[in-house]
């Protein structure tokens, strides 16, 4: 029941966050609800996702789906830091085009897509560590009642946690609100990326055409943070789980976060430049 | 209105036949290396035998993790970038890239509190 609980959380927490994020962000900025629909929609998607995928894991012959996995998880990742980040555009011209209401032909196209920007990413976000969940509780020993306690113990206490970030968020005024908001979710999306770099060393379709030579000078620790900073406990483990942090990077890590932040930066002042004109 | 929904379908159109391009290119050549060590280990509802792996240092070898427990498990490792969930009675192979020597933690984190293992590279 103890395992249950804490697993059940721990996976449902990411998910939870970032639609918590967006919910308050959204109840601020959205007096028509759409956005709110869309997220629903989202989680709705996700939830059906999410036993989908659990259920292909689970039939899935044993060796067969080594690569294909990780090019799957990969393609999820990437999909979901870059939609991230759109949302994230997309809230800052959302509110803009609202305080000005706007209501041309561009600013509605925008809005569109950001929509669907918040369906996406609240469905990746929970099919991603929601199929994991169904793999844990579809097989998870001892009895059901014990299981299903600790399980919904596990998510009412992501629920709390996520609910509790929302209420705070919500208390902010406007601009702040989309300040913290954007500042949480792009670093949540630097953070998968780096995840997708662990995976992308993984594939057996790269291992097999690098000799060993550049592959250990790939792998190697670019620096050893990890006596000042563990990332498998404590702090460094949330850092890890939701900022990315590795206390032994290597450089596709580097080369992955500092990708992101570049291009976010330069999207950032891209931005600020046109609204400028 | 309709602008952007052609460019999202141009996108997705574009990641898919990435996709594609990057599995047919991987199709084509087999695996060459089948003098790869092979290391086994085995998740057991929490239990990990044996607790300590010892494979050998700079070289690439394979790690063959079945699962005999009655729940799923999951082999995590941050250090050596590997996450694989396995359902009940699942073998799976992961290939690992050559190690310095040293120590590296790997746990189960669908049983946190006993699964917690070491593999020793030397």
């Amino acid at each position: 029941m103890q395992n249950a609980f804490i697993v059940v959380w721990r996976e449902s927490l990411e998910a939870l966050l970032i639609i918590g994020i967006l919910y308050a962000w959204l109840s601020a900025n959205d007096p028509k609800g759409k956005g709110k629909r869309a997220l629903a929609a989202g989680i709705a998607v996700g939830v059906g996702l999410a036993l989908l995928l659990g259920w292909a894991l689970m039939s899935a012959q044993s060796g067969l789906v080594g690569d294909a996995q990780e090019f799957f998880q990969i393609a999820m990742l990437c999909v979901a830091a870059l939609l991230i980040t759109q949302v994230v555009f997309w809230m800052s011209m959302h509110g803009r085009a609202m305080k000005a209401n706007l209501e041309n032909r561009i600013e509605a196209a925008h809005s569109q897509s950001g929509y669907y920007g918040v369906i996406v990413v609240a469905a990746l976000a929970i099919a991603r560590e929601g199929s994991e969940t169904v793999i844990f509780l579809y097989s998870a020993s001892g009895t059901i009642q014990e299981v299903l306690l600790g399980a919904v113990g596990g998510f009412a206490a992501a629920i709390l946690t996520a609910w509790a970030a929302a209420k705070s968020l919500g208390r902010l005024n406007i601009g702040l609100l989309l300040k913290i908001s954007s500042i949480l979710l792009l670093v949540l999306a630097s953070s998968l990326l780096v995840t997708a770099s662990d995976h992308a060393i993984n594939l057996e379709w790269l291992l097999e055409r690098v000799d060993d030579d550049t592959l250990v000078r790939i792998t190697d620790a670019v620096w050893d943070s990890s006596g000042l900073v563990d990332d498998g406990e404590g702090v460094g483990k949330v850092l890890a789980d939701f900022a990315g942090y590795r206390a032994r990077p290597i450089l596709p890590n580097l080369l992955a976060w500092g990708g992101y932040w570049l291009l976010a930066a330069s999207l950032y002042f891209f931005w600020i430049r046109r609204r400028g004109k | 209105m309709k602008r952007p929904e052609l460019h999202r379908r141009g996108f997705a159109r574009a990641i898919a036949a990435a996709c594609l391009g990057a599995l047919c290119l991987g199709a084509p050549t087999a695996w060459a290396a089948d003098d790869m060590p092979t290391i086994k280990l085995v998740m057991n509802s929490g239990q990990l035998i044996p607790q300590t792996l010892e494979v050998p240092a700079n070289t690439r070898f394979r790690l063959e993790i079945t699962n005999t427990g009655k729940d799923a498990a999951e082999f995590e490792s941050l250090e050596l970038r590997k996450e694989s969930v396995l359902a009940p009675g699942v073998t799976r192979k992961l290939v690992f890239a050559p190690l310095k020597p040293g120590r590296y933690n790997f746990f189960d984190d669908f049983h946190p509190e006993t699964g917690k293992g070491v593999i020793v590279s030397k």
